[in-house]
């Protein structure tokens, strides 16, 4: 956990040092000098109860996974398939609604809780009683940037920090080697709003969200120097920080913790060199977990892969880490935005496929190892699509209702919370919104979410706005 | 369980009230204090915020407390309360590279350095800062310096921002307007009012146009906007928004005030009623963003935008008058469309390579030409013109098939003489052929070039272009002489593979099986539609096509109209219509109960808000007056001697760039959740001093840098510990060089900076994927490019996707009001200067340059110290650095030098 002295005890002991730092101490230093600058916001509180968690994966499915064929059940929506109904068409592409579409996924339950699940996602199946359902999401918005936005910052316009960027405020960090906010994107492409779906918004930059992509030359930005540089060499990068080091401790001034805090910088940056690296380079995974992974298969590595990162990431203390599953830059088939159909051989089949084991792979590896105790894993969507037709295959963006699971640290696995309407067109009965997701999610990592804001332009900033209530049916 | 609002204030609990004031206080008067919020804040809400606030009452200049520079006086008389001793003077190099990166954002030269610290040892050290300080001033890069501050608070970009993010090409003369603003020094109050009001107070300048990008610097909603009309929800919420975001803009970055609060109930803490709020969107209510096309001369502006108006209604009658028949001709009608697109859609084996595609034009009546080089002079016995297929807006077979021609032969490739006609299609449209090839028998023409003119273009959306899959040229023989054959075009769209000018040639079109029997059905639809089409129609539109023809021949003697992208009266089509088409009518503005556009309530009059106690803030206009009477209201209630917070504003905002802290520290907030100034009195006589002589900018900054005050050093040996956050300012702060200024810096000093002013801004980022979402793709620009070695102010600045290095820096984000940038130390701001292919390679061109002006590796050492840092090194730094080129080389050596503390720190 975060060092527990008070913030201006820490940042004078640290100021007393000439040089030579402790670990934690390093990067804690840059997050005071950090706040220190922008004295308005103030530091964030300590955790207001005791965790039950304190690490977080974000799986994001991207384009509007549909509840309709995959978690959300009903059996009126299977038995009157190709019939009309008069719903109120809100928002989506289009403009009425077509006749009910049944789903053509075969509808099954699962595990000691019971819970439906198609055979799209038989891996997920067999997870269901270590997950949490939030069975009627809500969004306010139809349109995938600004649903996008909603579910990772709580507002549907852009500028917002997101959750891991909260966290990493509200939290700090665990490791020194790592970034506190890691982005993993889907290896196809950027998510609709590109790199600000990890944006730090107006919280300080350092709890920006770095985006790790595994197969470029520097997998974090700027890492190493362009190798067609030919400038770096080993020799010269150790001796010019040691130089620099030298040079910089020469001439620190009294009474200004940022000069110090910059030398810190540098052997945080070195020691990233050494990690990144070393999180990336899976030879020491055995076969076995590779293969839990859905590994050795092009449907499934592309996303395996960027699973079995998580976890390592995880492992070596990131705090946050936000996996996307989908593209909005990569045309139409890249995602889970199936307007033309959702019937097997389709898009739709394709995202399930390449989601399925891995993600149920990182479930049940976290697990194995110890880890599901203190990490969240939240899945979700922009929305939900309609249990109407569009075309005569595919489902229409829909924000009325969706699906939405949390599990980990904290969670009571095989709970559902919420209904939707019989044919899953509308939230029914203890409808949520993510507000209540991220007010749970911070509960779990020991924060009360009315609690912890930042003051910008004038208002105290939360997550959750003026919204959200902790889903107490969802704890353990 | 939950109502979703546009977006509220966040609840404040009244327990962290007090808490909170007292942090953000700090070593603030304590008399003060007393106008904190009561414990609950729900009262006040309920009657409407008190203004007994500090910020709102109206200015008196306080007594100055001593003599000498005023602003000295009342920092020394609270520094003697609290028994503090001000710093010594800086000395003379550290004091001009902190009067270089204040006021232009560049460091000085090692020369200029000597010159001034020479000053300072012979004669006096005021006159000499003085001097220095007024050329400083009179420099372009100052404006471009201070200009770039202002575009933070403003949050300007060059994208709209949203998922879509599109650029926004005509956004940056706003952005040369401030700069050139600044240069100028214009008056501040003059300064406000073109901003809001430019076109209205000051017509007939370009100034006045172009200060409008200020009410259109923030983001828009392309898809809210472009794809969702006004009668929709999600359309009306996207225009909330966008209104809120004018409305925000303009009070914050003025007044110092967040009135968006205001949106949902009336505000908690500050004295705005939600009715307030929506008066000002009445404001703005008539406006859209958009491109603004204007003249200098506004007469000229007028009626062009008059002929535009009635170019685009007599279009609308046309489309009308077209459409009737279609209804009557039904289902008939329908059946052939059916067969018609049926017929478009079987293209056969396309091969990727469609042919040749023009520049895109706003357009039909254009000239554009296309030709081939048969290489030598030949006797043409026929031409052949080959269709394209492309689906592109349904359109198919035929895409881009020009509806007046040309097709003409000369020896001359000008085509300036002996050109021999082969086919004259310009009299009449040519009825679209489908992919059939067309073929005009030449008659005894020869020569060596074969040009297609074409002088009315083919409709592709809302635009026009000529497109073709092949040029053919066959001599008697039957040899097609055009094949590869080189081509030229007047312009062309060069997207490789599908469209380029080699396609022309390259023997590949679309096989003309079933044209012949599309052409046919086109024919009948023509026919069809003629039939139901009555004497008083035909009369009708031959009228309409007669006035179309004038106002296209009146629009054809205007010049080029300059653009820029502006608050605007926008006349648009389909879902993005704008207030244009109505006559530029303000839209009705109602209030929102709980700021949910499905609850409105009363209808508000436009109106600025009422919290000052010296200023009403009621408009009186006429019942009937035009739109820009609001805004020029508006402008003047901001611009008002009487308006206190728009003179605290600005000159707290300047103070905060020169000190790295406002005396209010909060500079986009003055209000009960904002700090409360630490020089209550300072602030006040600086503002009315600032208001009374004419809002000179440039006067202000004199008087701040003069000061002994701004003067002091930031070095000291102990801090002083009842004030060791140095808000009395008894030493001067130390300041981290932002994002801006460490580049411009580097490419400064490693030789490479250009320093042209104004223009279109450089991209340093290749676009993927333009059509639909583009990608800004950092990573693939070159940092050798030498067009983007320019001023940081001039970066394309794309929201969705910030520049990386930039972002990492702590640069302003585009798509917020940045009143005060973040402040952090990062590893991966470390990683940033150490390894952006920036910084490499401008490590490199700065040890090019320092190899250049010779002598041994010390000598350069030495010289690159100067260079970078403003002063010779020290023994041990010399030798140090010295030894590390040796092994390293020179280059990574001035990486060194860059990613030193000093390098990014202005002391």
């Amino acid at each position: 956990m975060k060092p527990t002295c008070p913030a201006r005890s820490r940042r004078e002991f640290a100021a007393q040092l000439a040089g030579g730092f402790g670990s934690v101490a390093l990067a804690s230093l840059l997050e005071e000098s950090g706040r220190a600058a922008t004295a308005p916001a103030g530091t964030p509180p300590l955790p207001h109860h005791q965790p039950r968690a304190k690490q977080v994966i974000q799986l994001f499915m991207l384009g509007g996974a549909s509840q309709c064929d995959t978690f959300d059940y009903k059996p009126e929506l299977q038995q009157r398939g190709g019939k009309k109904v008069n719903f109120t068409v809100t928002g989506g592409t289009q403009a009425s609604a077509g006749p009910l579409l049944r789903s053509p996924w075969a509808w099954q339950q699962h595990g000691q809780c019971g819970r439906w699940v198609t055979n799209a996602l038989p891996q997920l199946a067999t997870c269901v009683d270590d997950m949490a359902f939030l069975m009627a999401m809500n969004a306010p918005t139809s349109e995938h940037s600004a649903g996008q936005t909603m579910q990772t910052s709580g507002f549907v316009v852009p500028g917002f920090p997101t959750v891991g960027a909260w966290v990493s405020y509200a939290l700090g960090r665990l490791t020194d080697n790592l970034p506190v906010f890691v982005a993993l994107p889907d290896p196809v492409g950027l998510p609709w709003t590109g790199k600000a779906a990890w944006t730090n918004g107006f919280l300080p930059a350092v709890h920006q969200g770095t985006m790790l992509n595994p197969a470029a030359e520097n997998p974090v930005p700027d890492l190493f120097a362009p190798k067609n540089s030919g400038l770096a060499s080993a020799g010269s990068e150790h001796d010019g920080l040691a130089l620099l080091a030298k040079l910089n401790r020469a001439r620190l001034q009294p009474g200004d913790s940022r000069l110090e805090a910059r030398i810190a910088s540098y052997e945080l940056a070195a020691r990233m060199q050494l990690a990144v690296p070393e999180v990336l380079d899976l030879q020491g995974e055995t076969a076995a977990t590779k293969e839990l992974y859905g590994f050795g298969d092009a449907k499934t590595e592309p996303l395996g892969r960027n699973c079995l990162i998580a976890r390592r990431l995880v492992e070596r203390g990131v705090r946050f880490v936000q996996l996307w599953c989908g593209s909005g830059l990569a045309g139409a088939s890249g995602n889970w935005d199936n307007h033309g159909d959702i019937t097997p051989g389709s898009d739709f089949e394709r995202m399930c496929v390449r989601s399925d084991k891995p993600i149920a792979g990182l479930l049940k590896d976290l697990k194995a190892r110890g880890l599901l105790n203190e990490t969240v894993v939240l899945w979700t969507t922009e929305f939900g699509r309609t249990p109407y037709s569009q075309g005569s295959k595919g489902r229409d963006h829909n924000g009325n209702t969706f699906v939405s699971w949390m599990a980990g640290g904290g969670i009571k696995g095989g709970t559902t919370y919420g209904e939707s309407d019989e044919f899953s067109f509308k939230a029914a009965r203890n409808t949520t919104m993510c507000y209540d997701q991220h007010a749970t999610l911070m509960h779990l990592l020991g924060y009360d979410h009315e609690q912890l804001f930042f003051r910008h332009n004038g208002a105290d900033r939360r997550l959750t706005d003026v919204h959200g209530s902790v889903i107490r049916d969802l704890l353990a | 369980m939950h109502r979703f609002n546009l977006s509220c204030p966040p609840l404040l609990r009244t327990l962290s009230i007090a808490a909170l004031a007292s942090t953000l206080v700090g070593s603030a008067p304590s008399a003060a204090a007393e106008d904190k919020p009561k414990s609950s804040p729900t009262p006040a809400a309920k009657a409407g915020a008190s203004r007994d606030w500090w910020s709102l009452k109206p200015l008196v200049k306080p007594a100055v407390p001593q003599t000498g520079n005023p602003i000295d006086a009342f920092i020394r008389a609270k520094l003697a309360e609290k028994q503090l001793q001000p710093a010594p003077e800086a000395e003379p190099r550290v004091l001009i590279r902190r009067l270089y990166f204040d006021l232009l954002g560049l460091p000085p030269k090692p020369e200029e350095v000597a010159e001034f610290e020479r000053a300072c040892s012979i004669g006096d050290r005021q006159s000499a800062t003085s001097s220095l300080v007024d050329k400083l001033l009179a420099s372009p890069h100052y404006g471009e310096r201070w200009a770039r501050h202002w575009l933070d608070v403003v949050h300007y970009g060059d994208t709209h921002g949203y998922d879509k993010d599109k650029p926004r090409p005509n956004a940056w003369p706003y952005r040369d307007y401030v700069i050139r603003a600044f240069n100028e020094d214009r008056p501040y109050a003059r300064f406000i009012q073109e901003q809001v009001a430019g076109d209205v107070l000051f017509p007939s300048t370009r100034d006045g146009i172009e200060a409008l990008g200020f009410i259109a610097a923030g983001p828009w909603d392309f898809i809210g906007h472009a794809e969702v009309p006004e009668t929709k929800i999600d359309g009306k919420i996207a225009r909330h928004l966008d209104r809120d975001d004018m409305v925000a803009n303009t009070l914050q970055t003025f007044n110092s005030l967040t009135v968006g609060c205001a949106q949902c109930h009336d505000h908690k803490f500050d004295p705005i009623p939600q009715r307030d709020y929506y008066r000002l969107h009445a404001v703005f209510a008539a406006l859209d963003r958009a491109d603004k096309k204007y003249f200098t001369d506004a007469k000229l502006t007028a009626r062009f935008a008059e002929l535009e108006h009635r170019q685009r209604t007599l279009t609308a009658q046309r489309t009308a008058l077209e459409n009737k028949p279609k209804l009557t001709a039904g289902k008939e009608l329908e059946s052939l469309d059916q067969q018609i697109e049926a017929a478009s859609k079987a293209k056969g084996g396309l091969r990727p390579e469609y042919g040749y595609h023009s520049a895109v034009s706003p357009t039909q009546v254009t000239t554009k030409w296309v030709q081939v080089d048969l290489g030598r002079s030949v006797a043409i016995d026929r031409v052949v013109l080959r269709p394209c297929y492309d689906d592109f807006n349904k359109i198919g077979a035929g895409f881009g098939f020009p509806v007046r021609f040309k097709v003409e032969a000369s020896e001359d490739a000008q085509f300036k003489s002996g050109v021999v006609a082969i086919a004259d299609k310009t009299a009449a449209d040519f009825a679209n052929p489908g992919i059939a090839p067309q073929i005009f028998k030449s008659t005894g023409a020869t020569a060596r070039f074969l040009r297609v003119t074409v002088t009315k273009l083919a409709l592709r959306q809302n635009d026009y272009i000529l497109a073709l899959a092949e040029v053919q040229v066959f001599d008697s023989t039957g040899n097609n002489v055009a094949l590869k054959g080189g081509v030229t075009a007047l312009d062309s769209i060069e997207a490789a593979p599908r469209w380029r000018k080699a396609n022309l040639t390259d023997d590949v079109a679309p096989a003309a099986d079933n044209s012949g029997a599309l052409a046919e059905l086109r024919a009948k639809r023509e026919a069809l539609l003629a039939k139901f089409t009555d004497d008083t129609a035909r009369a009708q539109l031959a009228a309409l096509a007669k006035d179309m023809e004038h106002v296209a021949a009146e629009l054809k003697q205007f010049p080029k109209p300059d653009v820029v992208y502006a608050g605007t009266v926008h006349y648009g089509g389909g879902a993005f219509s704008g207030t244009g088409p109505a006559g530029g009518k303000p839209r009705v503005i109602k209030v929102l109960h709980r700021g949910d556009v499905k609850q409105p309530k009363d209808e508000v009059i436009p109106g600025a808000p009422g919290y000052l106690t010296g200023l009403p803030g009621e408009f009186t206009l006429p019942a009937e007056h035009a739109e820009g009477e609001r805004r020029a209201a508006l402008a003047r209630w901001l611009s008002s001697t009487d308006n206190s917070l728009t003179w605290r504003s600005i000159v707290n905002r300047v103070w905060q760039y020169h000190f790295g802290r406002g005396l209010v520290e909060t500079p986009n907030d003055f209000g009960r959740m904002g700090a409360l100034p630490t020089h209550p009195e300072l602030l006040d006589w600086l503002a009315v001093e600032f208001r009374d002589n004419g809002g000179t900018l440039k006067q202000l900054h004199k008087l701040i840098v003069s000061s002994t005050t701004y003067r002091q050093s930031s070095s000291v040996q102990r801090a002083a510990a009842t004030d060791s956050a140095n808000s009395l300012l008894w030493r001067q702060n130390r300041r981290k060089l932002d994002a801006e200024a460490v580049r411009d810096a580097t490419l400064f000093v490693a030789g490479k900076l250009d320093p042209k002013l104004g223009g279109p801004a450089f991209q340093d980022f290749i676009v993927e994927k333009p059509e639909h979402s583009p990608h800004y793709q950092y990573h693939l620009h070159d940092p050798e490019d030498p067009r983007s070695h320019r001023r940081s102010v001039y970066r394309f600045l794309v929201r969705s996707q910030t520049q990386p290095f930039m972002t990492t820096l702590d640069c302003a984000d585009p798509s917020m009001q940045v009143g005060k940038r973040n402040e952090s130390v990062s590893a991966l701001q470390a990683l940033a200067l150490l390894n952006n292919g920036l910084m490499v390679t401008m490590s490199k061109h700065f040890a090019a340059k320092l190899d250049a002006g010779g002598g041994d590796l010390n000598a350069k050492v030495e010289r690159a110290f100067r260079e970078a840092l403003s002063r010779a090194p020290s023994p041990e730094e010399k030798g140090g650095l010295t030894a590390y080129a040796q092994q390293h080389g020179l280059a990574n050596a001035c990486r060194v030098l860059f990613n030193l503390n000093e390098f990014a720190f202005v002391d």
